[in-house]
């Protein structure tokens, strides 16, 4: 069994090579048909796989190595925790939506381990797919920041389920008044640590460039001195921001199913829901 | 369709109209004199195809690693609602605290429709200068629209601020490096230019809300990278002279009917394309279309224009291929050749012809170079061999 799964996965690697030889070359049709050909063994190999595992002990689906991890070594050293599981700390360090290069730049500094932001893209996608096959069935999600004005997706935030839509929902002053927030729980995690990181005092010295008075230089930053720093500033526009947001918050609860409360509804999704319930309407 | 529109997609030929954008609206500013450009840019041709057709492809475009780093150097300063470049307003501007809104106008709910995005910068920008209190300051990527020749480009700064009861800026962000104060003077003047179209389309869009042109400031803003650094730095660009200069060009472009009138009937850029889009045209019939229109080469156009290598090509010989400072000191010789028989002295024009001053002038250089590069380059010939 196991010999055929290596086999497989060397046919799959040297199916790769090709299909990058053949659109390098330019050849379109020889690359549609070596993709064929990859997708055909890669269904094998997770066939193959399958049946492997129910021979042996049943394995939880998570912990079944994926050829592309193996070949490309991009793990390096694999990471205890998976990937939502990460970003879901991090954001929890933040407590605010934040940008896929925060999230892992934040869990480096603190967590000591990083991903390719890359990777996030398709993981709010999947966490969409997974809550709309099967809704509140994990205990939180990582989902998407709603503009105000709009309730449609944030570009490039991510956000987790469990914040209230408070939180959740970005006005024009909330960019500035989360960014302020993120500085400050920052400068708390680090009073926390009891060895000073370079990497999380890299991390705090980005956040005090862009604060007023919150430090002189990168040596001399101080994370008592940015949080107050923060923290005057924020008490600026927090007033205007809050309300922002909790009217954004009251249109988002009664305005949108729960999928678009998570993800977001976009324009033309709009406009496709429009013709839906028109059809609906006519049945 | 006006008789000009018919003329213009004549010329065109079966190839989809390609707009106007800030590039090459700058570009047709930066060498008004050439005919080709203005023709060929009104009627919407595809140059880079048209010039590879003919045989003399440009390798335009930026590099890949150029646009990368641009792109990442953008990207960190409007990291976290643009925390960085507010810093940099702050200080460039005065900007005070509570002004830190931030307006993400890349897609409107999702949709990156361009319309979408037209009209939603309109309203965002018209709400921020009529509201009492601040509810605009940064918007990133606006859309604003420009009329040239007739037709609407759509035209996309990088930021725009705005400042409360005062006026907007426009922000141009390039990752050059400004070492030790000073950046290559080329590309400064190149988003000048670039800034100064963003300028005058923003007064544009204010002029239809009625908002007179003085509420965007004529001192656009530049962020570049610092010495060696990440770290950005803030300068004023003044682009009042580009500002002239484009509302004549974009004048001139209005009239291309005296251009057009200049050029035969039958004119045409179409590269005969058949069923699956591969160009069936005689290169040379090709050619002989493009020559039909003047040109007007000038080195500087090998960094702005897709046809420089046509036109390279088609000037090598000719003092103008030289640069524009060349061709002006060399005054009315036109030919290079002309030029070194002139300075070695087997061309000798009659004494009092306008060629007579120019003729003096180049032997005397001649004879300096003599002079100064000794014996071997005195050998007969050695002056033409060295152009």
């Amino acid at each position: 069994m196991t010999d055929s799964v290596q086999s497989l996965e060397r046919r799959i690697a040297r199916l790769r090579t090709a299909v990058r030889e053949a659109v390098l070359a330019g050849n379109r049709d020889r690359a549609s048909a070596l993709r064929r050909d990859l997708r055909e063994a890669e269904q094998a190999w997770d066939a193959a796989l399958a049946a492997a595992e129910v021979q042996a002990e049943p394995r939880p689906a998570a912990d079944r190595p994926r050829p592309e991890a193996q070949e490309t070594g991009t793990e390096t050293r694999s990471p205890l925790l998976p990937l939502r599981d990460q970003v879901y700390q991090a954001l929890s360090l933040l407590t605010v939506p934040a940008a896929p290069r925060l999230i892992a730049t934040v869990h480096e500094a603190f967590f000591a381990t990083t991903f390719p932001t890359t990777r996030l893209t398709s993981l709010k996608r999947d966490e969409e797919r997974s809550f709309r096959a099967a809704p509140f069935a994990r205990p939180y999600y990582l989902c998407a920041a709603l503009t105000a004005d709009l309730l449609a997706p944030a570009r490039g935030l991510l956000a987790i389920s469990t914040w209230p839509m408070e939180v959740r929902v970005i006005g024009s002053l909330s960019p500035r008044v989360d960014f302020l927030t993120g500085a400050i729980r920052v400068a708390e995690a680090i009073e926390r640590l009891p060895a000073p990181v370079p990497a999380a005092r890299r991390l705090l010295w980005r956040f005090a460039a862009s604060i007023p008075a919150a430090a002189d230089s990168a040596a001399s930053t101080n994370p008592h001195q940015v949080k107050q720093a923060a923290l005057a500033e924020l008490a600026v526009h927090e007033q205007a921001d809050r309300e922002t947001r909790r009217a954004a918050a009251r249109r988002a609860r009664t305005q949108l199913d729960d999928v678009q409360q998570l993800f977001g509804s976009r324009m033309h999704d709009a406009a496709q829901q429009g013709q839906r319930g028109r059809g609906s309407d006519q049945k | 369709m006006t008789a000009t529109e018919a003329r213009l997609a004549r010329l065109r030929g079966r190839a989809l109209a390609r707009p106007h954008n800030a590039r090459t609206i700058a570009a047709l500013a930066s060498n008004p004199g050439c005919a080709r450009r203005a023709i060929m840019d009104a009627a919407g041709v595809d140059k880079p195809r048209i010039a590879a057709h003919a045989g003399l492809p440009a390798p335009f475009g930026q590099s890949r690693f150029a646009l990368a780093r641009g792109n990442a150097f953008e990207a960190q300063l409007k990291a976290e609602g643009a925390a960085e470049l507010l810093t940099l307003l702050r200080d460039h501007l005065q900007l005070p605290i509570p002004e830190a809104h931030y307006h993400d106008l890349n897609e409107v709910g999702g949709n990156p429709s361009p319309d979408l995005r037209h009209k939603r910068t309109g309203q965002l920008l018209t709400q921020a200068v009529a509201s009492d209190t601040a509810t605009g300051t940064m918007f990133d990527h606006p859309l604003l629209r420009l009329e040239v020749g007739g037709r609407h480009a759509f035209l996309e700064p990088d930021l725009i601020a705005f400042q409360l009861h005062g006026r907007f800026h426009v922000i141009e962000i390039k990752s050059f490096a400004v070492i030790d104060g000073q950046a290559d003077a080329d590309k400064v003047a190149a988003a000048a230019i670039q800034s100064a179209v963003y300028v005058l389309a923003l007064r544009d869009a204010l002029a239809a809300q009625r908002l007179p042109p003085e509420a965007v400031h004529h001192e656009t803003i530049l962020v570049c990278p610092e010495n060696f650094s990440n770290r950005p730095v803030a300068t004023s660009l003044d682009v009042r002279k580009q500002l002239t200069g484009l509302r004549r060009q974009l004048a001139r472009i209005a009239r291309i009917d005296d251009l057009l009138d200049q050029l035969p009937d039958g004119l045409t850029f179409d590269l005969d394309p058949d069923g699956v889009g591969v160009p069936q045209r005689d290169p040379a019939d090709l050619v002989t279309a493009i020559r039909r229109v003047d040109a007007r080469y000038a080195p500087e156009c090998l960094s702005t224009c897709e046809m420089c290598f046509f036109c390279r090509d088609e000037a090598a010989g000719t003092t103008a291929a030289l640069g524009r400072e060349a061709r002006e000191e060399l005054g009315g010789v036109e030919q290079v050749q002309t030029a070194l028989r002139l300075a070695g002295g087997t061309d000798r024009p009659a004494e009092g012809s306008d060629l007579a001053e120019a003729a003096r002038l180049l032997r005397q250089a001649a004879r300096l170079r003599a002079d100064a590069l000794g014996r071997e380059s005195r050998r007969p010939g050695a002056l033409g061999e060295a152009v």
